[in-house]
């Protein structure tokens, strides 16, 4: 398969999906029948109200949890299908998340929490530290190296939680409210980050918020209203996943620093 | 694809991260673990110095091996100690040696050495197959066995029985027994007798209803008591079986062609063999005579004893299992979140047992240490306190030297095993939490708090 071919193919394909849970005798329809193709490098935010299903959804993307009926297809495999060390293995390759509350592990430094995807990968520790440090200097963290998750700010514990989802090089990023604990300008200095990344690197951002807000930086915002999509659009007229962001950049450490990660380069 | 999952470093970096942040838990945790590994040890030591003092109270008492077959008793048969029957029990499973025994039965037997000086009235004298003698475990304190006709061999106190015809009646023989004892009834010291008779030419006088006649007889060896072999291997003589029988004749008069011995002396190839040869000599109608009557309740109360101090020790290293199962169970409901973020960043699930497995494992290893090191310490500790008795026996006891019996014996197998064990407990009490820790849903990392 050619590059063109990969990158006009969806890197997630949603068919018909439910997903009901049972509380005693009741039986809740959460997610109603959702049909959603998302392209490799989209930043695509699911919105909608609270209890609109899009945690739900996004626990059914990730392979968190199986759906009741429909299939959930990532790069053509259908997780939905997989078992749990199977489902492991592929979330370890293809995916990374960013969580609303950080969930970094409260015991390891910076540098060890987003080295952590590579250690479940058996990377040496040198190595793995060495390409978590040039992250961190790049989210700007290059003075918090050994600081552990107690002694940073929200928005610093983000930006550790984005260089963890970020490390690994996923082809999905699933970001839960990222930005849900964190007040406007570190939301500003996070979503910038998690944009750029995306950008640089030609990854695919599923964003899930009821900020209306978080909706601008998206290419595509699907909106959901009691387990249905209601709302599928483009904001911005150049839609192509692969132009240029229009959002200024507010890291002055990324410009000069890209070339000296090897693993990091764009590509082409 | 290539292969996944954390490496060995890795694995093991974590488990002393996560042991080390509950500092006061698991140093708590290994305390239980190393009290009940040092019960445990301490107990199994006592039961095996308990053991290894009776045993050597049973080798002080004679040969465990051997077994006596007598004529039959009463009415239960009708049975000969004779040569076939000496082949029959040479060929029996488990039996390394047999030796026929005959006493010398006439009037009197006077042996005379030294010129006529030395007299000894009432000798026992044995004919045996000195021949067999090495396979049949006499201990020889001097000398050989006698293989020639006209050669002896004597028990360990044989000179015991002279006495000394130039001495006033009184004072004319020593007595073996009139050295000195300890309060334990411990004889100390053996007053020697008058000579050496190892070497020296002896006379036997032989008397019979018919008459009385002398042989000479060469002393060319000398054994140690055992009473399991009989009363002669003290003071008595033994003689080839070929020689007493012809001294039979000569003093009844008559030859005997058709000879039925007075006992077989059978010899077991191995302690445990005992009981099963005994039993199918008895199934055959004789009478048996072993150590085994004694042995068997000696050994039973004892394994009583090591059951009861092991299980004294067990229920303290159960004690110990709960807590390691309580510290890990803790464990998983505090890491329950971190657990589902580990999964949800790619942790392979094999890799988040083994980590609960190791932690579990580490405090087992750690504790199974502290417990051996410390056990070893006790150890000297109580063997000390016991040698306090006997001072002068003190450094042979704490370096467990010599033939002093110590309290409490820890052999390296000990070690070894309640080090493994202590292992083995350790991952058996990580098994269950691992297993729970293992079926947290990755979801839990997304669940918001």
């Amino acid at each position: 398969m050619n590059e063109s071919n990969l990158r006009s193919q969806p890197v997630l394909e949603v068919k018909g999906l439910w997903k009901e849970y049972s509380a005693g005798e009741e039986t809740v329809e959460v997610l109603r029948g959702i049909d959603l193709n998302i392209t490799r490098g989209e930043i695509c935010c699911i919105f909608g109200p609270s209890g609109s299903g899009k945690s739900t959804l996004l626990n059914q993307l990730a392979g968190l949890e199986k759906p009741t009926r429909g299939e959930v297809c990532i790069g053509g495999v259908p997780i939905s299908r997989l078992d749990e060390t199977e489902l492991t293995n592929f979330r370890q390759r293809r995916m990374g998340f960013v969580f609303q509350s950080y969930n970094l592990l409260p015991n390891l430094t910076a540098t060890e929490n987003v080295a952590l995807p590579l250690m479940f990968r058996g990377v040496p520790k040198a190595q793995r530290e060495r390409t978590a440090r040039e992250l961190l200097e790049r989210v700007g963290l290059g003075h918090r190296l050994n600081h552990f998750p107690s002694q940073m700010s929200g928005g610093q514990q983000q930006r550790v939680g984005i260089a963890r989802a970020f490390i690994a090089r996923p082809d999905l990023i699933f970001a839960d409210e990222p930005t849900g604990n964190l007040d406007s300008k570190a939301t500003l200095e996070v979503m910038n980050m998690i944009c750029t990344f995306a950008r640089d690197f030609h990854q695919t951002v599923i964003l899930v918020s009821h900020d209306p807000e978080m909706a601008s930086y998206a290419h595509r915002v699907v909106t959901l209203l009691d387990g249905q999509v209601v709302h599928d659009r483009r904001p911005r007229r150049n839609i192509s996943p692969f132009s240029e962001y229009s959002r200024p950049i507010t890291l002055p450490h990324i410009s000069g620093h890209q070339e000296e990660f090897g693993m990091w380069r764009t590509q082409a | 694809m290539e292969d996944s999952g954390l490496n060995r470093q890795d694995l093991f970096r974590l488990c002393m991260q996560n042991l080390m942040r509950r500092k006061a838990r698991t140093v708590l945790t290994i305390l239980g673990m190393f009290i009940g590994c040092s019960a445990i040890i301490t107990m199994i030591s006592l039961g095996i110095g308990m053991r290894e003092a009776q045993e050597r109270t049973l080798s002080e008492l004679g040969d465990l091996t051997i077994i006596t077959v007598r004529p039959p008793s009463g009415s239960r048969g009708s049975g000969r100690l004779d040569d076939a029957l000496l082949r029959q029990l040479r060929e029996l499973d488990g039996v390394a040696a047999v030796s026929p025994k005959l006493s010398l039965e006439v009037s009197s037997v006077t042996l005379s050495t030294g010129g006529g000086r030395y007299l000894a009235e009432w000798t026992n004298v044995v004919g045996v197959d000195t021949s067999a003698m090495e396979n049949m475990g006499y201990e020889f304190l001097e000398g050989t066995p006698a293989l020639q006709p006209g050669q002896a061999v004597i028990g360990e106190y044989f000179a015991y029985n002279f006495r000394d015809t130039t001495l006033p009646e009184e004072a004319d023989i020593v007595d073996r027994y009139g050295g000195q004892w300890d309060d334990q009834g411990n004889q100390l010291t053996v007053p020697d007798p008058f000579f050496d008779p190892l070497g020296r030419p002896c006379t036997m006088e032989i008397e019979t209803d018919s008459g009385r006649f002398s042989v000479n007889v060469d002393l060319v060896g000398q054994i140690k008591t055992d009473y399991s072999k009989g009363n002669e291997t003290a003071e008595g003589m033994l003689i080839p079986m070929e020689d007493l029988l012809h001294l039979l004749a000569r003093a009844n008069g008559t030859s005997e062609t058709d000879v039925v011995y007075d006992s077989i002396l059978v010899k077991v190839s191995r302690v445990s063999r005992v009981e099963g040869v005994e039993n199918r000599i008895k199934a055959m109608g004789y009478t048996t005579e072993s150590m085994e009557e004694i042995r068997k309740p000696m050994e039973r109360e004892s394994q009583h004893q090591q059951i009861m101090l092991g299980g004294l020790g067990a229920i303290s290293l159960l004690v110990a299992t709960l807590g390691i199962l309580n510290t890990m169970i803790m464990s998983i409901s505090e890491r329950t979140r971190e657990i589902g973020i580990m999964k949800a960043l790619g942790c392979p699930v094999s890799d988040i047992r083994a980590m609960f497995l190791v932690e579990a494992g580490t405090i087992g290893l750690i504790g199974g240490l502290l417990g051996c090191v410390f056990s070893l310490l006790l150890s000297a500790v109580i063997n000390w306190i016991a040698a306090a008795r006997s001072p002068s026996e003190l450094l042979s006891t704490l370096l467990g030297s010599g033939n002093v019996t110590q309290v409490s014996v820890i052999p390296w197998w000990l070690l070894v095993f309640a080090l493994a064990f202590s292992v083995l407990i350790g991952l058996g009490a990580g098994y269950y939490p691992a297993g729970k820790a293992v079926r947290i849903p990755a979801l839990e990392a997304i669940q918001r708090p």
